[in-house]
């Protein structure tokens, strides 16, 4: 019998699940499957415990099963991205028993166990609606409405969280909008109940409610193969006693289809990797590094300071998605030992190639290139974002199955803010994305605008427009209490940036 | 393809033409139909390639046409022009002014599917709403052998900003493209300032 469990941040396990009992088996072949969330922004430890089970025991329910009284044969654990970026989505480890270390050169063999899994359908069903209001009622005084349509859905804990919102149809009481796309793994489940509501837009951001209904992706479904339509409703009563005055104006289905897209994990296991890049601020903003008050000072009892919090927290999780494990580290707005300033250096040192090995690479690189460059001025992104892009488009030339990340700290304000834009918006055409960490209490404006998701698109001094957002910014500010979430959030929308890139381009997941 | 001598005075450009966003008429009304591209070779007005009219699309075009337009070698730029047609006549919605250099040279390969958006502005030079497209160059010269060199390549040791490298693309046309290179005068007297933000 194989035990699987979760290791959680603090180490403890957490049991997942038990497969049935193989009996008289050296070579036992287990079915049960068992189902769990994949996170691409979080590292998923899993530990994998096999027990021989004794005859006197084989009647007995395997959850009831003491296991300090079975024989343990050995344990093996891995991440679950270890297993989703293998082309076969299998994963063959070594069984290690107990207290042999894995330092041990030649561990006794204890057999190996293979882990398959496998992505769910539904969380690669997409829906396509299709939908148009008739009847509506006029909100604007001399006009007709100008009427759009938001989708929520509610959460466990009652919130209504908006999902995705229509265009905006000018002076039209019988108003047809663009299909929509929803995903079924983002709305939970078919039956979930989903909130649709018609506002009449206002320019100065008051929109005003024509009318709402809730209804399930499964009965949009009904309505559009029974062809008819259902009457928005609108709260009326205020205060305690909500009441629904049901309207004429009804919602009609005009056309839904699902659909089985393409994920993430079949880019990977494609082949397709995810290249790990780093830039990190060395403007004297930052403070002199051999003050216990810079942000870049190494306290020698270990703990991280903001930038080394950042690196590992974002390297954490990109490393097991780059298979070499070589990452390109820049430094910028430094002046190396007798020159002038430098606003891409290698991290490294080296006059030749930008790479480090591994994430502890990175590491040492950052630490020794502290003791060799003096701080300056002033934050400019332009160049470091112009190397990464270089690299990427490299990558094009060769064929390479890459898509790459770029991981800028910084602790101010940047003063090529053009520059910047213009690299942003020809890199937007490249399979690269940018992450930057804001450290320290500085104002991070122009990082809101250059995430484009808060605003308008990014616009060159050539009048070229960025064709997709590729920028994510978050503020670090508050390292000390190991501020994890914020870096979670931050690699939250990578495997969506890919997808885009990818169905942009038609590319599909073959080999 | 046979290198003749037009393939080698001109580029051939597949273009798809994909929507336009926001159209405005005479800056206040959205476009309400029948917008269409008009694509021309810079100042040249002889090849010149039209997309059909979307008569649905008001403000919000969708065209998805693919075009194939001659670019002369020497051109620095490409001209996309959306119009509309009205009762009174065919309008200038606005006008976008493409470079050459967004899709030639660099260090993608010459035949990269490139996806485009730009900025359209109307005769008095405001902004107007904005067109997207794809263009791919259809007669990319052969690469020449050296590549565009390691991607690690450009930085000394402890040194200035990535130094300038060649790029092979558009050898024949002796273009040489960098990678910008920051002056050194940006630095000067800088650690005197140390104190301040940057």
């Amino acid at each position: 019998m194989a035990v699987l469990y979760s290791k959680e941040k603090d180490g403890s396990l957490k049991e997942l699940t038990r497969t049935e009992v193989v009996l008289n088996s050296l070579n036992p072949k287990w079915i049960t499957k068992y189902t769990m969330t994949y996170y691409f922004e979080t590292v998923q430890n899993l530990v994998f415990r096999v027990y021989d089970i004794d005859t006197q025991f084989h009647n007995q329910d395997v959850k009831m099963l003491k296991l300090e009284e079975q024989d343990f044969l050995g344990e093996a654990s891995c991440t679950l991205a270890q297993i989703v970026t293998k082309s076969d989505r299998a994963l063959i480890m070594d069984l290690v028993c107990g207290e042999q270390s894995s330092s041990q050169a030649r561990a006794p063999k204890f057999g190996k166990l293979t882990v398959f899994a496998e992505e769910s359908i539904s969380s690669k069903t997409t829906v396509e609606l299709k939908l148009r209001c008739s009847e509506l009622e006029s909100k604007d005084l001399f006009s007709k409405s100008d009427p759009f349509l938001v989708v929520s859905k509610t959460t466990e804990s009652g919130m209504v969280v908006p999902i995705c919102k229509t265009e905006v149809i000018n002076n039209d009481h019988s108003p047809s909008w663009k299909p929509m796309i929803l995903n079924i793994q983002q709305i939970g489940s078919k039956e979930n109940p989903l909130i649709i509501e018609c506002y009449d837009f206002n320019s100065n951001g008051k929109h005003s409610l024509i009318g709402k209904i809730q209804k399930s992706l499964l009965d949009l479904e009904k309505l559009h193969s029974a062809r008819i339509g259902a009457n928005l409703f609108i709260p009326t009563a205020t205060g305690p006693k909500q009441e629904n005055k049901v309207l004429k104006s009804q919602l009609f289905v005009e056309s839904y289809s699902e659909k089985v897209q393409y994920t993430f994990l079949d880019y990977l296991a494609s082949g397709y990797e995810l290249n790990f890049m780093v830039a990190i601020d060395f403007t004297a903003s930052n403070g002199n590094p051999r003050l216990p008050d810079s942000l870049h000072y190494i306290d020698p009892s270990g703990r991280p300071n903001a930038y080394q919090r950042a690196i590992l927290d974002v390297g954490e999780v990109l490393q097991f998605y780059d298979t070499d494990k070589r990452f390109p580290a820049w430094g910028f707005g430094a002046r190396p030992i007798d020159g002038p300033v430098s606003h891409c250096f290698n991290l490294n040192g080296s006059s030749t190639y930008c790479e480090v090995e591994g994430i502890q690479g990175i590491m040492m690189a950052y630490v020794s290139a502290l003791h060799n460059v003096s701080l300056a001025g002033p934050t400019l992104f332009g160049p470091v974002i112009t190397s990464a892009a270089h690299i990427a488009s490299q990558s094009l030339t060769n064929n390479e199955r890459k898509y790459f990340v770029l991981l800028i700290i910084t602790d101010g304000v940047i003063t090529d803010l053009q520059e910047t834009k213009d690299a942003l918006v020809q890199a937007a055409d490249l399979p690269l994305s940018i992450l930057i960490v804001g450290v320290g209490g500085a104002d991070f404006k122009e990082m809101e605008i250059l995430d484009a998701d808060k605003g308008d698109r990014l616009e060159s001094t050539t009048g070229r427009v960025a064709v997709r957002d590729i920028v994510q910014f978050v503020p670090l500010r508050d390292v000390q209490n190991g501020d994890v979430s914020v870096v979670q959030s931050l690699l939250a929308e990578l495997p969506s940036q890919l997808l885009e890139y990818m169905r942009f381009r038609k590319i599909q997941p073959t080999s | 393809m046979k290198p003749s001598s037009s393939s080698s005075s001109s580029r051939l450009l597949e273009i798809t033409v994909i929507s336009g966003e926001n159209l405005l008429d005479n800056r206040k009304q959205p476009v309400k139909k029948n917008a269409f591209v008009n694509i021309k070779a810079e100042s040249s007005t002889c090849n010149g390639q039209t997309t059909k009219m979307d008569k649905e699309g008001g403000s919000f075009p969708m065209w998805n046409e693919k075009l194939i337009v001659a670019l002369p070698m020497h051109a620095r730029h490409l001209t996309m022009e959306v119009q509309c047609k009205a009762s009174s006549g065919i309008k200038t919605v606005g006008i976008a002014k493409v470079p050459t250099s967004d899709f030639t040279g660099g260090f993608l390969p010459e035949d990269y599917l490139h996806f485009l958006s730009y900025r359209l502005r109307d005769g008095k030079g405001e902004k107007n709403g904005i067109i997207n497209f794809s263009l791919r160059v259809k007669n990319a010269p052969p690469q020449s052998s050296q590549s565009a060199g390691c991607a690690a390549a450009y930085s000394r040791q402890w040194t200035t900003a990535p130094v300038g490298m060649r790029s092979s693309y558009n050898s024949s046309s002796g273009v040489v493209t960098g990678i910008p290179v920051y002056p050194g005068s940006l630095s000067g007297n800088i650690t005197n300032l140390m104190v301040n933000k940057f």
